[in-house]
């Protein structure tokens, strides 16, 4: 009895079905000002582009997460379709969890871990 | 709202429950380098539990702040003993043992076709019940402040009470108090374990409103930032914290056109304020005009 009881509490309370989550890469280039970056955001789910998605870009130091962070901006969709394109003002180079919040057709939040030089950004994480 | 408005509104939320798992230890007399580490325990129990596991995230985080509150005992078990500067040196040693943990905790399953779980160094992804549940960051926001808002009345209730006055009287004077009867151990253990609770719930929180947590997100930085809000806001009342987290944020969310210099003007302005009021805006003498003011 004490089982089912548990069981159904859970059932009740348990997540829906997980839906594919989607996938992102970040290309980025120096605009030549300091610390100012112009990035290409590609989102893919189940291999395919997703277009259609509001992207805001946000980004935090992991030292210092909820208080060393950028600004969110909206990011615009390019002309390549899943692609979207933002600038990015960040205070300092060094490594920086870029947050990518999405909304529209999918509801979503991806983190991807770069590493911000005078050139641009590789990526630091898998 | 906007997403910024809602997504610096969290951020203080969740702050906060950090502030005031510090602020309870200092009225207790003791100043802890390392509540992070705590906040790190419920942000890892509470997103293996339902990232891996599929538990729905109020079970999740209870379980988290019980494994919250059992770690900061059995830190609370050796360490207490000390006093001052030795207490607060354990306390930064404990959470960065814990920190390095994290660093080597792999621990993954697979969860739709993918490995879910913590990857040491590589942290941990895919927290994702809040976006699976369909929790607008607005309502995420309404959760964060529910909980917060039970917390501080939970805060006001005791600091009213007989427990409250024996909390204080053995954070100033541990041995005036064990002379009157107190024992000072047992109430300080009961602390510590409450403390951890609190950041281990703030953890959970943190944990789902990221999605993504890594053991940088727990290193010395926030633990210093968490002690500095209750000394910024002030010891008088578990507002005091509060006012810290708001007064901090705002401040760097204010200082934003000064670009790459805004930690050190904010530095700067922490520096001042302490000088010109050594126990916070709201320190016991403020409490105390305020309450015959308004009673």
């Amino acid at each position: 009895m004490a089982k089912t009881t548990l069981f159904l509490i859970l059932a009740l309370l348990a997540a829906p079905a997980l839906a594919q989550a989607p996938k992102a890469e970040l290309r980025c280039k120096s605009t030549g000002t300091d610390f100012v970056f112009d990035c290409t955001i590609r989102l893919t789910q189940g291999g395919k582009p997703l277009e259609g998605a509001k992207v805001t870009v946000g980004a935090d130091m992991p030292s210092m997460p909820m208080a060393h962070n950028l600004k969110p901006v909206k990011a615009v969709p390019a002309q390549v379709p899943g692609e979207y394109k933002a600038k990015l003002d960040l205070e300092m180079l060094g490594v920086w969890a870029v947050k990518l919040r999405l909304a529209g057709p999918v509801r979503d939040q991806l983190i991807l871990h770069y590493e911000f030089d005078s050139n641009g950004a590789t990526p630091v994480r898998k | 709202m906007d997403d910024y408005a809602i997504g610096v509104l969290t951020n203080v939320g969740l702050i906060s429950f950090l502030a005031l798992s510090a602020y309870l230890l200092l009225i207790a007399g003791e100043m802890s380098f390392g509540q992070q580490a705590f906040f790190g325990v419920g942000a890892y129990a509470g997103g293996m539990l339902t990232a891996m596991y599929g538990w729905p995230l109020p079970l999740a985080a209870l379980c988290a702040m019980a494994l919250g509150a059992l770690a900061q005992f059995l830190v609370g078990l050796p360490t207490l003993r000390l006093r001052g500067l030795y207490f607060a040196m354990a306390t930064l040693a404990a959470a960065e043992m814990a920190r390095i943990l994290f660093e080597l905790f792999h621990f993954q399953r697979p969860v739709e076709g993918e490995a879910v779980g913590p990857d040491g160094s590589q942290g941990f992804r895919g927290i994702r019940w809040v976006f699976e549940n369909g929790i607008e960051p607005i309502a995420y926001l309404g959760i964060v402040y529910c909980l917060l808002a039970l917390a501080l009345v939970l805060f006001l209730l005791v600091e009213r009470s007989r427990l409250g006055a024996t909390l204080r009287s053995v954070g100033e004077d541990p041995e005036l108090a064990a002379a009157l009867g107190v024992d000072v151990d047992r109430i300080k253990l009961g602390v510590a374990a409450a403390a951890g609770a609190l950041a281990a719930l703030g953890g959970v929180l943190y944990a789902h409103h990221n999605t993504y947590i890594e053991p940088r997100n727990f290193d010395i930085m926030l633990g210093v930032h968490s002690l500095a809000y209750a000394l910024i806001g002030g010891l008088g009342t578990a507002l005091g914290p509060l006012l810290g987290v708001v007064l901090d944020i705002g401040a760097l969310e204010g200082t934003r056109v000064f670009h790459g210099y805004r930690m050190i003007v904010f530095g700067g302005l922490v520096a001042l304020l302490l000088i010109w009021r050594p126990r916070g805006l709201l320190d016991e003498r403020a409490v105390q005009w305020l309450r015959r003011r308004f009673s």
